[in-house]
């Protein structure tokens, strides 16, 4: 615990000397004192070392004032004296009117005493409960605060995380890409070129004759009327394979789209389907094609 | 030291005093203004200033006193530290209020500051004790802490900020301050 040479410098004391400290803490170094001798002497010789100090700047008050301040004090605590006094009896008046007239109903004087003492602790309670309230309130203002800071916070992080999958989302799809990209061996080019009625339109499919894997790269494509969707096809053997439809991005030209796996296929080509796609192929549509 | 009694050091007649203030006697009020107005009044007027406002002051801790003389409690501390400071309290009450009426603090602070070098020598009336003394004592720097302290209603905080010093080197100052005064009636 606290040792006395603690105390004498922890300048607490000086603070206390200089009337700095609060009611508590004030409490506290006179307790301080009362247990440790050497505490006590110590406040003690600040404490006068004060009072000289104060006493050297004594300036005699005034002439006249000694008459208007003694007479205003003198006033003032001897109005006070004798309303203090004035005012208890006046409760008993009653009192003894009541037991003159009644002798038997003596008993409101000691009902209103146990009152006057349970109407104080009534008081002491409220003032208490209303502290309580206060003290409550302001607690609730505090953890109200904390938890919408936490749920900031917390929003904060599910925003970030889900940004975070995002982001390893388009990692991997470019990685991907990438992949297909760079690797010829596995993946063969097939350039598909606009029709007749489309002669600008371009695009090319990336195909894994072994894994099956087909891929498709917009290079310019007509506008799709609305409800409408470009729908990939594998000609195998002369007979048209569904390969999956074109997403509004890849058929903006944005990058690979991965379609159906297709197991054998010697030629691609893509016409314009409702949206979702069709079962077979809408043959006057056609815009691009190519033979691998 | 001087060789006038001290009144902030205990007698006989003290004691005297205290039980007939309890004891509600009117004319004690009178001796006690006798014995303690010099140094309540020179306390409040160093803090206030205003001679009109120290002896508004100087009535209000005197009628303060009465009132409160019971709960005064001599194991705790010498007579004249309580009423010393409860006149002080009061005293700084009134500036801090004036200063907020003014409602610029910092003005206020350095105004009583200023005013206080000041008015320092011209206001000094070694009655008791010898100023001349505490002075040879205190070197200046420990001086002004010390009036900024006690007379200036400072903190040691806002003492350091005045001075522009350091929350440290105010309260060695202090310290070293108080252990000076402290000598002097040891």
């Amino acid at each position: 615990m606290e040792n006395y040479q603690e105390i004498l410098e922890s300048g607490r004391l000086e603070q206390y000397a200089l009337g700095e400290l609060d009611p508590a803490a004030r409490a506290e170094v006179e307790a301080q004192a009362s247990r440790y001798p050497e505490v006590r002497e110590e406040l003690d010789a600040l404490l006068a070392g004060l009072d000289v100090y104060a006493e050297a700047h004594a300036i005699t008050p005034p002439a006249g004032m000694r008459e208007r301040v003694l007479g205003r004090v003198l006033a003032e605590i001897g109005t006070a004296a004798p309303t203090a006094p004035a005012a208890a009896p006046a409760p008993e008046v009653p009192t003894m009117r009541v037991s003159a007239s009644n002798p038997h109903v003596a008993s409101p004087p000691p009902a209103a005493a146990p009152t006057a003492r349970r109407s104080g602790w009534a008081i002491a309670a409220s003032v208490a409960l209303l502290l309580s309230l206060v003290g409550n309130a302001l607690l609730y203002t505090n953890l109200q605060q904390t938890r919408s800071d936490l749920a900031v916070a917390l929003s904060e992080q599910t925003r970030f995380a889900s940004a975070t999958q995002v982001m390893e989302r388009r990692l991997s799809s470019t990685q991907e890409q990438l992949h297909v990209l760079r690797s010829p061996d596995e993946y063969k080019l097939v350039a598909l070129a606009g029709t007749p009625a489309h002669p600008t339109a371009r695009a090319r499919v990336l195909f894994n004759k072994v894994a099956h894997r087909v891929y498709v790269d917009v290079a310019q494509l007509p506008p799709l009327p609305p409800g409408k969707q470009y729908q990939l096809w594998a000609l195998d053997q002369g007979k048209p394979v569904d390969a999956g439809v074109l997403t509004a991005a890849t058929t903006a030209g944005d990058g690979l789209q991965q379609m159906k796996d297709i197991g054998s296929a010697q030629a691609f080509a893509m016409t314009v389907e409702p949206t979702g796609g069709s079962a077979g192929p809408t043959l006057d549509t056609m815009t691009v094609i190519g033979n691998i | 030291m001087s060789d006038e009694p001290l009144i902030s050091i205990p007698t006989a007649a003290e004691a005297a005093l205290v039980r007939r203030l309890r004891a509600r006697d009117e004319t004690a009020m009178t001796e006690f203004y006798d014995r303690y107005s010099a140094a309540l009044y020179g306390v409040i007027q160093r803090i206030v200033k205003a001679e009109d406002e120290a002896e508004d002051v100087l009535q209000e801790a005197l009628v303060k006193i009465w009132h409160a003389i019971e709960s005064y409690d001599p194991s705790k501390g010498r007579l004249f530290t309580w009423v010393v400071n409860i006149s002080r309290n009061l005293a700084i009450d009134k500036i801090r209020s004036r200063q907020h009426r003014v409602s610029s603090r910092t003005q206020g602070l350095d105004d009583s500051l200023a005013a206080q070098r000041q008015a320092a020598p011209a206001t000094f009336r070694p009655e008791h004790v010898g100023l001349q003394e505490i002075t040879k004592q205190l070197v200046p720097e420990q001086r002004q802490v010390i009036d900024l302290l006690y007379f200036g209603g400072f903190t040691q905080s806002e003492a350091a900020e005045e001075l522009n010093l350091p929350l440290g080197t105010v309260k060695t100052r202090a310290r070293t301050a108080l252990k000076v005064l402290a000598k002097l009636i040891r």
